[in-house]
């Protein structure tokens, strides 16, 4: 069993312990998934990669799963992904039924992970092969076809879309290098700046920042809300989960799963997208929309496999392509870049050691995710009481370790970090969309080199259209997606609107 | 499609033409923004007013001048014991401290003194870990 050789104790721990701290990230509002990827990085300088991987990946499905707790108990999603959840777990929390509702979840958590993690297993690899044979002009237009999707599925189009390109404008700030095929000349550097901005700003810091200090911020202005006491937390005791629930719900299940994953699978688009798709979707198939938002199991069972499901799409286009599904997997791209592996077409076929290590960390943190959150709920329920005035000064100081160590000392990172932590404030307010911008800033750089040298080796234009029938295929999916997502983002805005107006109603 | 399409890219400048299409494209979707949402960036003064207004202060401009000033000691005090990380560790444990005691709502004597214990014990063990575990090198 030699291509197993990477599962050793400190992999298997490292998984376990990914997840549970993910878990705690998750269930404290406020602090996202993204946030525990972007706190735990520094850690894995040391680790190599399948090690690091191992520790990510339990904090990236442990953070999407923790969410569920506060969403059920206390009416808070603990993550964005996990607001459709309170719609029908905290009813079922205020007739008592709260541990069954956290059961259900944790049973569709676990589902939604299972199945987003084989299908990430069976098509990443082939999407994978199809894309080696891309040239550069297919890989611009894959570029741009990721903008389109994640700009006409953010919450405005336009703002969105002009987030993504922010992001690509803020990513050339530097030198176009050399070892791209560039001049070696330095442009958009502000007069004063050349010696810091050389090779612009470095990524980690940057995430870091929009993901840790940005989030630390947003609480700070609110005034850093109160934890709850543990009188606050109430599980209830009459009531009693059994699996008999999920009968008739095996198509509910499935259906949200898939979903999930294909939300995923979409560049830049958000768990709660996720989520919102999939609930609306099981409601519209219920023999008993009625009963939806008022402590329905079956909103429960879409909502949680539905952003469970994100987890494996999410990683189909960053280990096929090299585009992050979401804001999180965007870190995954920084942990491999520190041990200096690019993720693109080729990667799994170059590293399948580090591919098999990844989908058994996933399916690993999925069992420790469900036995951690199952069998020990009553304690899980709790970690929502912890006071964020303890974790938030060691989340700061975390942060400053990432962003100082990630180039082996570099202090401008620190300061990177000050001032995309404000700029990512700033840009809430001004409703700037951060997972585009991220995303634009993440593939800026690639999507110079490919634009550059297409039309360096061609000198024409048309050569975008006229390369290949792939070339050809991509421009109908682009016009195709802005059409279709535009579409589906009204979808989701009306159903949003239409839950909105149910949740407030009384009745 | 004809000599319409023809371009030549000179290489001597080529590390422009990326950046001015974006910024072409950012100006095009910026004055697109701006006509489509000119009510509401027009009452962005009052949104901003409001948004200052509503803040906890205190705890805002606190996080962001701790912060500031946490980033600009960490050198100058690393550089008293160079390469030992001791700037890191000497500044971490009054940041972590104060801003605990920043963001803590109820300050008794029992709340504070946890804050004194995890702002001595968590950059102590980061400390450790990163400097004769890791040996990553921290100012």
């Amino acid at each position: 069993m030699e291509f197993l050789a990477f599962i050793t104790p400190l992999f298997l721990s490292l998984v376990v312990a990914g997840t549970l701290v993910g878990i705690v990230f998750g269930a404290i509002p406020g602090m996202t998934a993204t946030m525990a990827v972007a706190v735990c990085l520094p850690l894995t300088y040391p680790l190599g990669l399948e090690n690091g991987l191992a520790l990510l990946l339990g904090l990236y499905v442990g953070g999407i799963s923790g969410g569920l707790v506060p969403a059920i108990l206390l009416n808070i999603p603990g993550t964005p992904s996990s607001i459709t959840t309170t719609f029908d777990g905290y009813p079922m929390t205020q007739r008592g039924e709260g541990e069954r509702a956290l059961k259900i979840g944790i049973v569709s958590s676990l589902v939604g992970g299972l199945v987003s993690l084989g299908i990430l297993f069976l098509f990443a690899p082939v999407l994978a092969d199809f894309a080696i044979r891309f040239s550069y002009v297919e890989k611009f237009l894959i570029i741009l076809f990721a903008l389109s999707v994640m700009g006409a599925l953010s919450n405005n189009m336009l703002i969105g879309v002009f987030s993504g390109f922010l992001g690509i404008f803020i990513s050339l700030i530097g030198t176009y290098d050399i070892s791209d095929g560039g001049n070696g000349k330095h442009r958009l550097i502000p007069p004063g700046l050349e010696y810091w901005l050389e090779s612009g700003f470095s990524l980690l810091p940057v995430l870091i920042a929009l993901f840790g200090l940005t989030a630390i911020l947003y609480e700070a202005e609110i005034g850093i809300p109160r934890g709850l006491s543990r009188d606050q937390v109430k599980i209830g005791d009459s009531s009693r989960f059994s699996f008999s629930v999920f009968r008739g719900q095996i198509v509910n299940l499935i259906r949200s799963s898939g979903i999930g994953t294909f939300v995923g699978i979409l560049p830049g688009v958000g768990g709660s997208a996720a989520s919102i798709l999939s609930y609306t979707s099981a409601k519209t198939f219920s023999k008993h929309p009625e009963r939806f938002g008022k402590g329905e199991p079956a909103g429960i069972i879409a909502s949680e496999s539905g952003n469970n499901g994100l987890t494996g799409g999410a990683l189909v286009p960053l280990l096929s392509l090299g585009i992050p599904g979401d804001s999180t997997t965007a870190l995954l791209i920084g942990a491999f870049t520190l041990q200096g592996i690019q993720v693109g077409p080729l990667f799994i076929g170059n590293n399948p050691d580090t591919w098999n290590a990844m989908i058994f960390a996933m399916m690993i943190a999925n069992v420790a995710m469900f036995v951690m959150m199952f069998f020990a709920i009553r304690y899980v329920a709790l970690i929502v009481t912890v006071p964020k005035h303890i974790l938030f000064p060691v989340i700061l100081m975390m942060c400053v370790i990432g962003a100082y160590t990630i180039n082996y000392g570099i202090m401008f990172d620190v300061w990177t970090l000050a001032i995309f932590g404000l700029f990512g404030w700033i840009a809430l307010h001004m409703r700037i969309e951060i997972a585009p911008f991220i995303i634009g800033f993440i593939l800026g750089p690639s999507a110079e080199v490919y634009f550059v040298k297409s039309i360096e080796s061609f000198g024409d234009l048309s050569v975008f259209v006229t390369k290949s029938w792939i070339a050809v295929v991509l421009w109908v999916l682009i016009i195709g997606s802005i059409a279709m997502s535009a579409l589906i983002s009204r979808m989701a805005r009306d159903s949003r609107e239409s839950l909105a107006a149910g949740a407030s109603d009384p009745v | 499609m004809g000599d319409l399409t023809k371009v030549t890219v000179d290489f001597e400048t080529s590390h422009l033409v990326f950046p001015t299409i974006i910024a072409c494209v950012l100006t095009l979707l910026g004055i697109v923004i701006v006509i489509r949402d000119r009510r509401r960036i027009a009452a962005s003064g009052t949104y901003w007013a409001e948004v200052l207004g509503k803040m906890d202060k205190v705890r805002f401009f606190g996080t962001i001048a701790l912060t500031l000033v946490y980033f600009s000691l960490m050198v100058p005090v690393g550089n008293i014991w160079p390469n030992t990380g001791m700037g890191f560790l000497l500044c971490s444990i009054p940041f972590v401290f104060l801003s605990g005691v920043l963001f803590l709502h109820d300050r008794d004597i029992r709340s504070i003194l946890t804050i004194g214990v995890v702002a001595v014990v968590s950059p102590t063990l980061v400390w450790w870990l990163f400097t004769d575990l890791f040996f990553l090198t921290l100012p």
